[in-house]
Protein backbone atom coordinates (compact mmCIF):
# COMPACT_ATOMS: atom_id res chain seq x y z
CA UNK A 1 0.00 0.00 0.00
CA UNK A 2 1.49 3.30 -1.08
CA UNK A 3 1.79 6.31 1.37
CA UNK A 4 -1.26 8.65 1.05
CA UNK A 5 -0.94 12.45 -0.58
CA UNK A 6 -2.40 15.34 0.76
CA UNK A 7 -3.99 17.28 -2.07
CA UNK A 8 -4.64 20.78 -2.28
CA UNK A 9 -8.86 20.28 -2.95
CA UNK A 10 -10.51 23.77 -3.40
CA UNK A 11 -9.51 27.21 -2.11
CA UNK A 12 -12.47 29.73 -0.91
CA UNK A 13 -12.01 33.37 0.80
CA UNK A 14 -14.28 35.99 2.32
CA UNK A 15 -13.69 39.33 2.59
CA UNK A 16 -16.41 41.25 4.63
CA UNK A 17 -18.16 44.51 2.90
CA UNK A 18 -16.40 47.21 0.71
CA UNK A 19 -12.63 47.96 0.31
CA UNK A 20 -11.52 50.46 2.78
CA UNK A 21 -9.60 53.17 1.15
CA UNK A 22 -6.72 54.69 2.58
CA UNK A 23 -8.99 58.81 1.93
CA UNK A 24 -11.55 56.33 3.60
CA UNK A 25 -9.70 55.28 6.43
CA UNK A 26 -7.66 58.98 7.15
CA UNK A 27 -11.07 60.13 7.21
CA UNK A 28 -12.69 58.11 10.16
CA UNK A 29 -9.56 57.32 12.17
CA UNK A 30 -7.22 60.11 11.70
CA UNK A 31 -4.32 58.16 10.00
CA UNK A 32 -3.03 60.42 7.45
CA UNK A 33 -3.45 58.59 3.85
CA UNK A 34 0.15 60.06 2.41
CA UNK A 35 1.88 58.37 5.67
CA UNK A 36 0.22 55.11 4.74
CA UNK A 37 0.68 54.97 0.94
CA UNK A 38 4.38 55.80 1.49
CA UNK A 39 5.09 53.74 4.56
CA UNK A 40 2.72 50.94 4.74
CA UNK A 41 1.94 50.59 0.82
CA UNK A 42 -1.30 48.80 1.53
CA UNK A 43 -3.95 50.67 -0.57
CA UNK A 44 -6.80 49.23 0.80
CA UNK A 45 -8.32 46.54 3.39
CA UNK A 46 -11.68 44.83 4.71
CA UNK A 47 -13.41 45.63 8.09
CA UNK A 48 -15.94 43.82 9.36
CA UNK A 49 -17.41 47.01 11.48
CA UNK A 50 -19.23 49.59 8.75
CA UNK A 51 -16.71 52.38 10.18
CA UNK A 52 -19.11 55.05 9.20
CA UNK A 53 -21.64 54.00 11.91
CA UNK A 54 -19.84 51.75 13.95
CA UNK A 55 -21.78 48.87 13.47
CA UNK A 56 -20.43 45.10 13.62
CA UNK A 57 -21.67 43.68 10.41
CA UNK A 58 -20.00 40.55 10.68
CA UNK A 59 -18.28 37.92 13.25
CA UNK A 60 -15.31 36.06 12.60
CA UNK A 61 -17.72 32.74 12.58
CA UNK A 62 -19.95 34.49 10.02
CA UNK A 63 -16.55 34.96 7.77
CA UNK A 64 -15.71 32.24 8.13
CA UNK A 65 -18.56 29.86 7.38
CA UNK A 66 -18.81 31.91 4.31
CA UNK A 67 -15.28 31.28 3.13
CA UNK A 68 -15.10 27.50 4.05
CA UNK A 69 -18.81 27.68 2.53
CA UNK A 70 -17.10 28.69 -0.97
CA UNK A 71 -14.49 26.18 -0.59
CA UNK A 72 -16.57 23.51 -0.18
CA UNK A 73 -18.71 24.33 -2.93
CA UNK A 74 -15.68 24.65 -5.43
CA UNK A 75 -14.83 21.33 -4.18
CA UNK A 76 -17.83 19.87 -5.01
CA UNK A 77 -18.37 18.63 -1.50
CA UNK A 78 -20.88 19.02 1.16
CA UNK A 79 -20.90 18.56 4.72
CA UNK A 80 -21.16 15.30 5.13
CA UNK A 81 -18.16 14.81 3.42
CA UNK A 82 -15.66 16.63 5.71
CA UNK A 83 -13.95 14.36 8.21
CA UNK A 84 -12.33 16.78 10.09
CA UNK A 85 -12.26 20.84 10.47
CA UNK A 86 -9.33 22.77 11.78
CA UNK A 87 -9.06 26.54 12.05
CA UNK A 88 -6.17 29.40 12.55
CA UNK A 89 -7.09 32.73 14.08
CA UNK A 90 -6.00 35.28 16.73
CA UNK A 91 -9.08 36.61 17.25
CA UNK A 92 -11.69 34.56 18.38
CA UNK A 93 -15.27 35.28 18.59
CA UNK A 94 -15.10 34.36 22.11
CA UNK A 95 -12.34 32.35 24.48
CA UNK A 96 -15.32 29.41 24.42
CA UNK A 97 -17.33 28.12 22.16
CA UNK A 98 -14.11 28.08 20.06
CA UNK A 99 -15.04 29.20 16.78
CA UNK A 100 -14.23 26.49 14.76
CA UNK A 101 -16.96 24.78 15.96
CA UNK A 102 -19.70 27.46 15.70
CA UNK A 103 -18.56 27.53 11.74
CA UNK A 104 -18.98 24.14 11.56
CA UNK A 105 -22.43 24.44 12.66
CA UNK A 106 -23.54 26.99 10.45
CA UNK A 107 -21.80 24.54 7.56
CA UNK A 108 -23.95 21.81 9.33
CA UNK A 109 -20.83 19.38 10.44
CA UNK A 110 -20.80 17.57 13.00
CA UNK A 111 -19.49 14.17 14.51
CA UNK A 112 -15.88 14.79 13.31
CA UNK A 113 -12.86 15.89 15.13
CA UNK A 114 -12.37 20.07 14.97
CA UNK A 115 -9.23 21.90 16.01
CA UNK A 116 -8.82 25.58 16.83
CA UNK A 117 -5.48 27.00 16.63
CA UNK A 118 -4.66 30.33 18.82
CA UNK A 119 -2.22 31.97 16.01
CA UNK A 120 -1.28 34.20 14.05
CA UNK A 121 0.71 35.33 11.09
CA UNK A 122 1.79 31.50 10.81
CA UNK A 123 -1.56 29.85 11.71
CA UNK A 124 -2.97 28.92 8.25
CA UNK A 125 0.25 26.89 7.42
CA UNK A 126 -0.04 25.56 11.37
CA UNK A 127 -3.68 24.46 10.32
CA UNK A 128 -2.41 23.27 6.89
CA UNK A 129 0.49 21.26 8.88
CA UNK A 130 -2.37 19.70 11.55
CA UNK A 131 -4.41 19.04 8.35
CA UNK A 132 -1.82 16.71 6.67
CA UNK A 133 -0.55 14.94 9.50
CA UNK A 134 -3.78 13.65 9.99
CA UNK A 135 -4.26 12.98 6.28
CA UNK A 136 -1.30 11.48 6.00
CA UNK A 137 -1.23 9.43 9.25
CA UNK A 138 -4.91 8.27 7.59
CA UNK A 139 -6.81 9.06 10.27
CA UNK A 140 -9.11 11.55 7.56
CA UNK A 141 -9.47 11.64 4.22
CA UNK A 142 -11.02 15.04 3.83
CA UNK A 143 -10.50 17.71 6.09
CA UNK A 144 -11.48 21.40 6.14
CA UNK A 145 -8.90 24.22 6.88
CA UNK A 146 -9.61 27.76 7.90
CA UNK A 147 -8.15 30.80 8.65
CA UNK A 148 -9.77 34.17 9.44
CA UNK A 149 -9.01 37.47 11.84
CA UNK A 150 -11.71 40.18 12.88
CA UNK A 151 -10.32 43.27 14.41
CA UNK A 152 -13.74 45.16 15.42
CA UNK A 153 -12.82 44.54 19.26
CA UNK A 154 -10.17 46.75 18.52
CA UNK A 155 -11.50 49.18 16.00
CA UNK A 156 -12.70 52.63 17.51
CA UNK A 157 -14.04 55.16 16.29
CA UNK A 158 -14.50 59.15 17.54
CA UNK A 159 -11.39 59.03 19.15
CA UNK A 160 -8.87 62.11 19.37
CA UNK A 161 -5.76 60.89 17.24
CA UNK A 162 -3.54 62.25 19.18
CA UNK A 163 -4.18 60.34 22.37
CA UNK A 164 -3.23 57.00 20.84
CA UNK A 165 0.99 55.97 20.68
CA UNK A 166 2.69 55.55 17.04
CA UNK A 167 1.84 52.19 17.25
CA UNK A 168 -1.94 52.14 17.73
CA UNK A 169 -2.19 54.81 14.90
CA UNK A 170 0.14 52.04 12.78
CA UNK A 171 -2.31 49.51 13.33
CA UNK A 172 -5.32 50.95 11.61
CA UNK A 173 -3.18 51.24 8.60
CA UNK A 174 -1.66 47.78 8.32
CA UNK A 175 -4.36 45.40 9.39
CA UNK A 176 -7.74 44.22 7.83
CA UNK A 177 -10.44 41.74 8.58
CA UNK A 178 -11.05 38.44 5.81
CA UNK A 179 -11.42 34.55 6.02
CA UNK A 180 -10.12 31.65 3.86
CA UNK A 181 -10.58 28.19 3.65
CA UNK A 182 -9.40 25.25 1.55
CA UNK A 183 -10.46 21.77 1.41
CA UNK A 184 -7.43 18.91 1.70
CA UNK A 185 -7.68 15.89 0.45
CA UNK A 186 -6.13 12.62 -0.18
CA UNK A 187 -8.14 12.23 -3.61
CA UNK A 188 -7.01 13.97 -6.24
CA UNK A 189 -10.07 16.53 -6.57
CA UNK A 190 -10.24 19.60 -8.02
CA UNK A 191 -6.65 21.47 -8.69
CA UNK A 192 -4.67 18.46 -9.02
CA UNK A 193 -1.91 20.17 -6.64
CA UNK A 194 -0.70 18.10 -4.48
CA UNK A 195 0.77 19.12 -0.93
CA UNK A 196 4.63 18.05 -0.81
CA UNK A 197 5.53 19.88 2.11
CA UNK A 198 4.47 21.55 5.12
CA UNK A 199 7.07 23.60 7.90
CA UNK A 200 6.39 24.45 11.20
CA UNK A 201 8.88 25.82 13.59
CA UNK A 202 8.93 27.97 16.94
CA UNK A 203 12.25 30.00 16.60
CA UNK A 204 11.17 32.08 19.31
CA UNK A 205 13.81 30.54 22.25
CA UNK A 206 15.25 33.74 24.37
CA UNK A 207 13.50 36.25 21.89
CA UNK A 208 11.46 39.20 23.29
CA UNK A 209 7.81 38.85 21.41
CA UNK A 210 7.54 40.86 18.34
CA UNK A 211 3.73 41.55 18.85
CA UNK A 212 1.76 40.85 21.69
CA UNK A 213 -2.52 41.02 21.30
CA UNK A 214 -4.00 41.28 24.97
CA UNK A 215 -7.74 40.38 26.35
CA UNK A 216 -8.99 41.60 29.04
CA UNK A 217 -12.15 40.24 32.05
CA UNK A 218 -14.11 42.09 34.15
CA UNK A 219 -10.98 42.22 36.94
CA UNK A 220 -8.74 43.66 34.28
CA UNK A 221 -10.55 45.31 32.28
CA UNK A 222 -9.80 49.13 33.14
CA UNK A 223 -6.05 47.68 33.17
CA UNK A 224 -4.05 50.60 31.01
CA UNK A 225 -2.07 47.84 29.29
CA UNK A 226 -1.96 48.20 25.16
CA UNK A 227 -4.36 45.46 23.97
CA UNK A 228 -2.29 45.50 20.58
CA UNK A 229 1.74 45.95 21.03
CA UNK A 230 3.85 45.71 18.49
CA UNK A 231 8.11 45.77 18.08
CA UNK A 232 8.16 47.28 14.58
CA UNK A 233 12.06 47.49 14.48
CA UNK A 234 12.27 44.19 15.14
CA UNK A 235 9.70 43.25 13.09
CA UNK A 236 11.31 44.70 10.33
CA UNK A 237 14.75 43.64 10.97
CA UNK A 238 14.10 39.64 11.76
CA UNK A 239 10.99 38.69 9.19
CA UNK A 240 13.19 38.74 6.29
CA UNK A 241 16.22 36.32 7.27
CA UNK A 242 13.41 33.88 8.92
CA UNK A 243 11.62 33.74 5.73
CA UNK A 244 15.09 33.32 3.25
CA UNK A 245 16.03 30.54 6.36
CA UNK A 246 12.10 28.62 5.90
CA UNK A 247 12.67 29.12 1.94
CA UNK A 248 15.81 26.86 2.01
CA UNK A 249 14.87 24.76 4.71
CA UNK A 250 11.98 23.87 2.52
CA UNK A 251 13.49 23.54 -1.21
CA UNK A 252 16.43 21.25 0.90
CA UNK A 253 14.03 18.52 2.10
CA UNK A 254 12.25 18.68 -1.17
CA UNK A 255 15.48 18.09 -3.14
CA UNK A 256 14.46 21.70 -5.26
CA UNK A 257 16.78 24.01 -6.84
CA UNK A 258 15.33 28.06 -6.30
CA UNK A 259 15.35 27.91 -10.41
CA UNK A 260 12.66 25.43 -10.11
CA UNK A 261 10.06 27.39 -8.22
CA UNK A 262 7.67 28.65 -10.50
CA UNK A 263 5.02 30.80 -8.07
CA UNK A 264 6.30 32.62 -4.38
CA UNK A 265 3.89 33.53 -1.55
CA UNK A 266 5.99 35.41 0.50
CA UNK A 267 4.81 37.12 4.05
CA UNK A 268 2.65 39.24 4.02
CA UNK A 269 3.21 42.39 6.66
CA UNK A 270 2.47 45.43 4.64
CA UNK A 271 2.84 46.36 0.88
CA UNK A 272 5.85 47.87 1.50
CA UNK A 273 7.67 44.85 3.70
CA UNK A 274 6.30 42.36 1.36
CA UNK A 275 7.47 44.06 -1.70
CA UNK A 276 10.95 44.28 -0.12
CA UNK A 277 10.83 40.35 1.69
CA UNK A 278 9.78 39.13 -2.04
CA UNK A 279 12.52 41.00 -3.92
CA UNK A 280 14.93 39.66 -2.02
CA UNK A 281 13.99 35.88 -1.73
CA UNK A 282 16.36 33.80 -3.59
CA UNK A 283 13.71 32.39 -6.40
CA UNK A 284 15.31 34.20 -9.61
CA UNK A 285 12.44 32.61 -11.76
CA UNK A 286 9.28 32.65 -9.48
CA UNK A 287 5.94 34.93 -9.71
CA UNK A 288 5.18 36.44 -6.45
CA UNK A 289 2.00 36.35 -5.19
CA UNK A 290 1.60 39.05 -2.90
CA UNK A 291 -1.95 40.57 -1.89
CA UNK A 292 -1.58 42.50 1.30
CA UNK A 293 -1.44 45.52 -0.49
CA UNK A 294 -5.14 45.72 -1.17
CA UNK A 295 -6.19 43.23 1.09
CA UNK A 296 -4.56 44.68 4.29
CA UNK A 297 -3.14 42.52 7.12
CA UNK A 298 -5.54 39.77 7.86
CA UNK A 299 -3.48 37.30 9.35
CA UNK A 300 -4.56 34.11 9.57
CA UNK A 301 -7.03 34.69 6.02
CA UNK A 302 -3.42 35.88 3.99
CA UNK A 303 -2.00 32.61 3.12
CA UNK A 304 -5.90 31.49 2.03
CA UNK A 305 -5.98 34.65 -0.04
CA UNK A 306 -2.57 34.48 -1.70
CA UNK A 307 -3.65 31.18 -2.47
CA UNK A 308 -6.74 31.81 -3.96
CA UNK A 309 -4.60 34.13 -6.09
CA UNK A 310 -2.48 31.87 -6.93
CA UNK A 311 -4.92 29.28 -8.34
CA UNK A 312 -6.07 31.82 -10.67
CA UNK A 313 -2.31 32.42 -12.14
CA UNK A 314 -1.54 28.67 -12.48
CA UNK A 315 -2.33 26.87 -15.43
CA UNK A 316 -0.23 23.34 -16.01
CA UNK A 317 2.52 21.45 -14.15
CA UNK A 318 4.56 23.70 -11.91
CA UNK A 319 5.98 24.21 -8.43
CA UNK A 320 4.85 26.87 -5.80
CA UNK A 321 6.05 27.78 -2.37
CA UNK A 322 5.31 29.75 0.34
CA UNK A 323 6.16 31.40 3.66
CA UNK A 324 4.65 33.13 6.49
CA UNK A 325 6.77 34.38 9.27
CA UNK A 326 4.85 34.87 12.79
CA UNK A 327 6.44 37.98 14.99
CA UNK A 328 4.36 37.42 18.19
CA UNK A 329 6.73 34.85 19.71
CA UNK A 330 8.32 34.00 16.28
CA UNK A 331 7.40 31.09 14.28
CA UNK A 332 8.56 30.50 10.79
CA UNK A 333 6.81 28.71 8.55
CA UNK A 334 6.28 27.39 4.85
CA UNK A 335 4.58 25.15 2.26
CA UNK A 336 5.51 23.91 -0.66
CA UNK A 337 3.02 22.49 -3.46
CA UNK A 338 3.53 20.91 -6.80
CA UNK A 339 1.36 20.03 -10.01
CA UNK A 340 2.52 17.42 -12.11
CA UNK B 1 0.88 80.50 10.56
CA UNK B 2 0.28 78.52 13.39
CA UNK B 3 0.47 80.42 16.98
CA UNK B 4 0.76 77.29 18.51
CA UNK B 5 3.94 76.23 17.17
CA UNK B 6 4.88 79.29 15.62
CA UNK B 7 8.51 78.79 17.83
CA UNK B 8 10.96 76.38 17.50
CA UNK B 9 10.74 76.50 21.75
CA UNK B 10 7.37 75.15 21.65
CA UNK B 11 8.05 72.48 18.32
CA UNK B 12 10.77 71.26 21.09
CA UNK B 13 8.36 71.43 23.97
CA UNK B 14 5.94 69.43 21.19
CA UNK B 15 8.82 66.73 20.74
CA UNK B 16 9.77 66.50 23.79
CA UNK B 17 5.84 65.65 25.35
CA UNK B 18 4.37 63.67 22.94
CA UNK B 19 7.12 61.86 21.18
CA UNK B 20 9.87 61.62 24.13
CA UNK B 21 11.94 63.38 21.82
CA UNK B 22 14.03 65.86 23.66
CA UNK B 23 16.02 68.10 21.51
CA UNK B 24 18.54 71.35 22.25
CA UNK B 25 17.92 74.18 20.13
CA UNK B 26 21.16 73.30 18.22
CA UNK B 27 20.01 70.36 17.77
CA UNK B 28 17.29 71.31 15.36
CA UNK B 29 19.85 71.98 12.61
CA UNK B 30 21.82 68.03 13.08
CA UNK B 31 20.51 65.53 10.37
CA UNK B 32 17.57 63.31 11.01
CA UNK B 33 20.02 60.26 10.71
CA UNK B 34 22.03 61.69 13.86
CA UNK B 35 18.85 60.41 15.86
CA UNK B 36 17.99 56.64 15.66
CA UNK B 37 15.01 56.59 17.51
CA UNK B 38 13.60 59.10 14.78
CA UNK B 39 11.75 56.74 12.22
CA UNK B 40 8.27 56.44 10.12
CA UNK B 41 6.01 55.49 12.78
CA UNK B 42 6.83 58.88 14.86
CA UNK B 43 6.43 60.60 11.71
CA UNK B 44 2.96 59.29 11.84
CA UNK B 45 2.47 60.35 15.51
CA UNK B 46 4.31 63.44 14.98
CA UNK B 47 2.16 64.69 11.99
CA UNK B 48 -1.14 63.32 13.96
CA UNK B 49 -0.38 65.39 16.91
CA UNK B 50 0.67 68.33 14.86
CA UNK B 51 -2.73 68.21 13.01
CA UNK B 52 -4.45 68.25 16.30
CA UNK B 53 -2.92 71.45 17.38
CA UNK B 54 -2.84 73.40 14.32
CA UNK B 55 -6.73 72.29 13.63
CA UNK B 56 -5.90 71.23 9.69
CA UNK B 57 -4.06 69.17 7.27
CA UNK B 58 0.09 69.04 7.24
CA UNK B 59 1.45 68.40 3.79
CA UNK B 60 2.87 64.91 4.01
CA UNK B 61 4.43 64.78 0.80
CA UNK B 62 6.76 67.99 2.31
CA UNK B 63 7.40 66.61 5.39
CA UNK B 64 8.93 63.54 4.01
CA UNK B 65 11.30 65.71 2.17
CA UNK B 66 13.13 67.39 5.60
CA UNK B 67 16.56 66.66 6.36
CA UNK B 68 16.18 68.53 10.10
CA UNK B 69 13.98 69.40 12.51
CA UNK B 70 14.36 73.00 11.71
CA UNK B 71 12.93 72.56 8.14
CA UNK B 72 10.18 69.87 9.80
CA UNK B 73 8.85 72.85 11.95
CA UNK B 74 9.47 75.21 8.25
CA UNK B 75 7.01 72.78 7.02
CA UNK B 76 4.81 72.98 10.17
CA UNK B 77 4.56 76.38 10.33
CA UNK B 78 4.57 77.23 6.55
CA UNK B 79 1.00 75.33 6.15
Amino acid sequence: MTAPTAHLASVGTCLPGEPVDNATLAKFVGVDETWAEMFIGNTSRYFAVDLATGQVRYSLADIAATAADRALAEAGLGPSDIDCVVMGTATPDHLMPATVNLVADRLGIDNVPTYQLQSGCAGAVQALDVARTLLLAGRCATVLVIGGDVCAKHLERDFDPGSRTSAELVNYALFGDGAGAAVLSTDPLGTGIAIRQVLNRLVGLGREPGQIIDWFGLGDRHSDRPAVSEDYKAIEETVPPLAQQMFWELLGDLGWGADQVDFLLPPQLSGRMSDRISAAMPAPGARRINVVRTVGNNGNALPFLQLAELLSQWDGPGRAVAVAVESSKWIKSGFALERS
Amino acid sequence: MTTALAGTAEFRTLLEEELGLYLEEEDLDRPLDDFPDWDSVLLLRLVTVVEGVVGGRIPVADLLQVRTFRQMHQVVTDR
